[in-house]
């Protein structure tokens, strides 16, 4: 199926959001673009190629004609790491709701936390969120014994969710030291992306 | 101060012990919430004059409003907004000016004062000096998907409250230190900014970009396209000043030309007070100032991106 879209006249990011409805949209095999500036051409190409598509650009009259043809089983372009098309891979989400692991020894639960945290990264690639409510978001402030295991992970590229509610329950807004604040719909969001959910 | 280097705001000598700078900056809304929009555009306002290490005493606003299309409160909220940044800074309003226009825009026109023998300017480079910067990149590129509606909510938030953050704090902090040069980090981009300062020093700078603090989903963000024009027109301008080692990701060279509204100050300083003024900073709550690079003599008013 062929998709052809004139966005002259258009300022970004307008021309890359109509490419992207009518991919969401249509699915077509083939799409041209048409743009007027420099910008918008090179934004229009980026996306395309972050979505898998081979792109020429011709330049005519002094507009931009893009054309982006699908790529059958193709590999996430090397531009956009972060692009990856849904794979094989599972994607994990580790809750934690608590700063100690297990009922008994408080202590112990701590230390157990601990090295849960820190042992985590031995699920490899396919852990994918790691999302701190409740007690849990103790173990992302000043002065967590996992503080430097977390920033690690971060720095990785992993995301860190911090319930934003509980932090600001437990007066700690300004403490928190690593991971992204964050409120229930972006929790449930991910919940329901993941493949598998582990609660602790 | 003459005009034939660029700077951030206009400075006039009253006495041997008063001068006063003069800044005007405004507009279009870069946020939904009006009264966000009124506290981010007062705060980059303000911090031209932060950043030449003044400290802002009067401003007037400067309105064009839509009046037949858009309900006033709107207007209200941005006012309000702008007011209690205002406030917070601890500057006077003492008028404005508003016109009717089909687009809405918002901003300030700010006084402020400083002692004529400490003004700081941008192009006072020693060799050896760091360079602090601290507010971290990516609100041109993130404001862009916010505009397409492609970014969270979380990372909306963060962005508008670093976007309404004034730069008062980093300043206060600075004006402990001997501080070489300094200039705050708006529409040209942490590079575009980079080469005024580096321009007819006789030196060159050496930028750490792995060093660089990037907001999260940026370089996603300039994966998708999500650029802004003024990023590409940033790159354009400046591209043949800046030699980038093949190790930079084209994403991490995006974020360095991307235009940012209300950025962060970026502070030159002789490398053995450079740690102190980074932990001073960071006592202060200003977590995400790093040091990203150093001046070094070779090569001449270019810039290395290692």
């Amino acid at each position: 199926m062929e998709k052809a879209l004139n966005c002259k006249g258009l300022a970004c990011p307008a021309p890359v959001l109509k490419t992207k409805e009518t991919i969401e949209q249509e699915h077509p095999d083939t799409i041209s673009v048409i743009v007027d500036s420099e910008a918008s051409k090179q934004n229009v190409t980026r996306f395309l190629e972050s979505q898998n598509f081979r792109t020429t650009v011709t330049t005519k009259d002094g507009d931009f004609h893009i054309i982006g043809t699908k790529e059958a089983g193709a590999k996430p372009p090397e531009t956009a790491p972060e692009e990856k098309p849904e794979t094989e891979e599972k994607k994990i989400m580790v809750m934690i709701a608590t700063d100690r692991m297990g009922y008994g020894d408080d202590e112990l639960g701590k230390k157990l936390i601990a090295s849960f945290v820190t042992t985590l990264k031995e699920m490899g690639e396919e852990l994918w969120r790691l999302v701190f409510v409740n007690n849990g978001v103790k173990l992302t402030i000043q002065g967590s014994e996992v503080l430097d295991v977390l920033k690690e992970y971060e720095k990785s590229g992993l995301k860190i969710l911090v319930c934003g509610t509980c932090l600001t329950y437990f007066n700690l807004l300004d403490k928190k030291l690593v991971g992204e604040t964050t409120n229930m719909l972006d929790i449930v969001t991910a919940m329901q992306l993941a493949d598998k959910v582990i609660n602790i | 101060m003459g005009l034939e280097r660029a700077d951030d705001a206009g400075v006039y000598k009253i006495s041997d012990d008063l001068a006063i700078i003069q800044t005007v900056d405004f507009f279009t809304p870069i946020v939904d919430d009006p009264y966000w929009f009124g506290q981010i555009a007062a705060a980059n306002a303000l911090s031209d004059i932060y950043a030449m290490g003044g400290t802002p005493k009067t401003a007037m606003n400067l309105v064009a409003f839509p009046i037949s299309e858009m309900d006033i409160s709107v207007l209200r909220q941005i006012l309000q907004g702008g007011l209690d940044k205002m406030r917070e800074a601890d500057v006077v309003l003492v008028g404005g000016h508003s016109v009717e226009d089909s687009e809405l825009k918002y901003g300030l026109a700010a006084t402020g004062f400083i002692h004529p023998e400490r003004v700081l300017m941008k192009g006072n480079l020693k060799l050896g000096d760091r360079l602090i910067l601290t507010k971290p990149l990516g609100t041109g590129i993130i404001n862009t998907a916010i505009k397409g509606g492609l970014a969270s909510a979380e990372i909306t938030e963060r962005v508008t409250r670093l976007m309404a953050t004034l730069n008062r704090d980093a300043a206060e902090v600075m004006q402990a230190f001997p501080v070489h040069a300094c200039t705050d980090i708006t529409g040209f981009g942490l590079l575009g900014h980079l080469a005024e300062m580096t321009v007819d020093s006789g030196l060159g700078v050496r930028l750490l970009s792995r060093d660089v603090p990037i907001l999260p989903e940026t370089l996603n963000y300039a994966s998708m396209g999500l650029l802004p024009a003024g990023a590409y027109k940033n790159r354009e301008f400046r591209e043949c000043m800046v030699d980038f080692s093949p190790s930079v990701d084209h994403l991490v060279q995006d974020a360095l030309f991307d235009p940012q509204t209300s950025g962060g100050l970026l502070i030159c300083i002789a490398p053995d007070r450079a740690d102190a003024l980074l932990e001073a900073l960071e006592k202060k709550g200003i977590k995400q100032a790093a040091i990203i690079g150093d001046v070094v003599p070779e090569p001449r008013e270019r810039i290395v991106v290692e």
